[in-house]
C-alpha cells in the first residue's frame, strides 16, 4: 500500500463515503420497511447490489490491486462509527464484500467486465450464507439444530418436501448473484461513463495498474 | 485507557464468549458489563435498545420450542428443557459477543481510530477514513441536489435515464471534490507514507487490564473452560 499517492487514498475514501451514504440512507429506510428479523432478502439485494457497484466503480479510479478491499474496510468503519451504534453484522458484511470483490478481480492479471461481474455476483451472494454464518458464529452450535428444526417444520406445515428448502435457497441464491453480475457489469459501464464526464480516459480492458 | 485496551477486551472477550462452556457465560457478561461500567459507559447504552434484547432473547424464545424432545406443556406449546437450557446458553453467547464488539471496538472513536492505524503503520487508510466521515454530510446533500434537479428537469418521464444521470452526475461531481481535497493535502504537505507516526501510549489501566485478562485466561485453563 505505500505505493498509493494521496489522490488514491483520498478516492478510496470518497467511494467508501458514497458507500456509506447509501448503507446510511437507503439501508436505514430498507430496514425500517422490511426488518431484519422479517426479510433479509430484498434489503440484502439492494445494498449488497448498490454497494457492489459503488465499490467496483471507484476501482475504475483507484487502479491499484487492494483498492476494492480498502473501500469495503472505510465503509465497514463509518458503520462501526455510525449514530446507530456498533453492530457485529454488517461490520462483517460489509468486509466479506469487500474481500469477495478483491479476489474476483485478483484473478485477472488486468482489469476485464468479467472479474467485476463476478466480483458483483460474489458480493450480492455473500448476503445468503451471511445470515447462516453470524448466527452459527453469534449463537453457537446449537443454533444448526434450529435450523433444520424449522426446515422441517415449515414444509410440514406448508405441505412441501424437505428438500423444497435446498431449491428455494438455490433459487434465492442464483437470484442474488445475477444481481450482484449485473451490478458488477453496470460498475464497468458507469465507470467509463463517469470517466468519459470527467474527461478521463478509462482503464481500458487489459490494463490494470497491479 | 487507550485504544489497544479496547482493542485487548475486544479480542479476550469475542474469543472467550465463543470458546467458554454455557455454565461460564454469566460471569463473562458480568465481566463485560463491569468493564462497560469502568470503561464503555456510553458503549452500554445498547442494552437500552429494544432490538439488542429481541435478538439475543430469541434464542431463548426459540430454543425450547426447536431444540430437544418437548418433555413440558405450556398451554398448547410443546416445550423442551433441554431446549430451554440451549436456548438461555445461545442468548448467553450472543450478548457476550454483541457486548465484547459493543463496549470495545464500537467505543472507539474517530481519532482512535486514526491513531491506530497511523500507528500500525496505515496512515492513508486512517486519512480515508476521516475524509470519508466527514464528507459523509456534503455528500449526502450533494446527491439530494442532484436528484432534485434531474426530478425538476423531468426525471420522472424517462426513470431509467434518469438514475444514470443521476449515478453519473454524483459520482463526477464526488471526485471533483476529491480534487480539492488532494489540492489542500497538498497544501499541507500531507504524505501518506512517510513521517512519523503519531505517539499512542499504553495507559496504566491498560495494564490492568492485560494482567486480568492474563489471570482470567489462566484461570479459564486451569479450570478446563476452554
Amino acid at each position: 500500500m505505500s505505493s498509493y499517492t494521496v489522490r488514491d487514498w483520498v478516492t478510496v475514501g470518497l467511494f467508501g463515503a458514497l458507500w456509506g451514504v447509501v448503507e446510511m440512507t437507503l439501508g436505514s429506510y430498507l430496514h425500517l420497511l422490511f426488518p431484519p428479523e422479517a426479510n433479509t432478502f430484498l434489503t440484502g439485494v439492494v445494498m449488497g447490489g448498490i454497494g457492489a457497484a459503488v465499490a467496483l466503480t471507484g476501482r475504475h479510479f483507484v487502479p491499484r490491486r487492494g483498492s476494492v478491499l480498502l473501500i469495503g474496510v472505510v465503509t465497514a468503519l463509518i458503520k462501526l462509527l455510525s449514530p446507530g451504534g456498533a453492530r457485529l453484522g454488517p461490520f462483517v458484511a460489509i468486509l466479506v464484500e469487500g474481500g469477495l470483490m478483491e479476489g474476483a478481480l485478483l484473478l485477472s492479471r488486468s482489469l476485464r467486465p468479467w472479474t467485476f461481474a463476478l466480483g458483483g455476483a460474489l458480493a450480492v451472494g455473500w448476503s445468503l450464507p451471511h445470515k447462516f454464518v453470524m448466527m452459527r458464529l453469534v449463537y453457537g452450535a446449537d443454533v444448526v439444530e434450529v435450523f433444520y428444526k424449522m426446515v422441517e417444520e415449515g414444509s410440514r406445515m406448508l405441505g412441501l418436501d424437505p428438500s423444497a428448502a435446498v431449491l428455494i435457497m438455490a433459487i434465492l441464491l442464483v437470484i442474488r448473484l445475477a444481481v450482484g453480475g449485473l451490478a458488477g457489469w453496470g460498475a464497468w459501464a458507469l465507470g467509463g461513463a463517469v470517466a468519459r464526464r470527467l474527461g478521463r480516459r478509462r482503464v481500458a480492458v487489459g490494463e490494470g495498474g497491479h | 485507557m487507550s485504544p489497544w485496551g479496547y482493542l485487548l477486551f475486544t479480542g479476550w472477550a469475542a474469543l472467550t464468549a465463543i470458546l467458554v462452556k454455557g455454565e461460564w457465560l454469566p460471569g463473562l457478561a458480568l465481566f463485560e458489563l463491569a468493564f462497560g461500567l469502568a470503561w464503555s459507559r456510553q458503549g452500554l447504552r445498547m442494552l437500552l435498545r429494544p432490538r439488542f434484547w429481541a435478538f439475543v432473547l430469541t434464542a431463548v424464545v426459540v430454543g425450547p420450542l426447536l431444540i430437544g424432545e418437548p418433555d413440558v406443556w405450556l398451554g398448547p406449546f410443546p416445550l423442551s428443557r433441554e431446549g430451554l437450557t440451549a436456548g438461555w446458553e445461545m442468548a448467553g453467547r450472543a450478548f457476550g459477543l454483541t457486548l465484547a464488539f459493543g463496549l470495545g471496538i464500537g467505543s472507539l472513536s474517530l481519532s482512535d481510530l486514526v491513531l491506530l492505524f497511523d500507528r500500525l503503520g496505515l496512515r492513508g487508510l486512517g486519512f480515508a477514513t476521516a475524509l470519508a466521515m466527514n464528507l459523509l454530510g456534503a455528500l449526502e446533500e450533494m446527491a439530494g441536489v442532484t436528484w432534485q434537479t434531474i426530478w425538476l428537469r423531468g426525471g420522472a418521464r424517462r426513470p431509467p435515464a434518469a438514475l444514470k444521470h443521476f449515478l453519473v452526475t454524483t459520482i463526477a461531481n464526488t471526485l471533483r471534490y476529491g480534487d480539492d481535497v488532494v489540492n489542500a493535502a497538498a497544501v499541507r504537505a500531507f504524505d501518506p507514507n512517510g513521517g512519523r507516526p503519531a505517539p499512542l501510549p499504553l495507559h496504566r489501566a491498560d495494564f490492568w487490564l492485560a494482567a486480568l485478562l492474563a489471570g482470567c485466561s489462566g484461570l479459564l485453563l486451569l479450570l478446563k473452560v476452554y
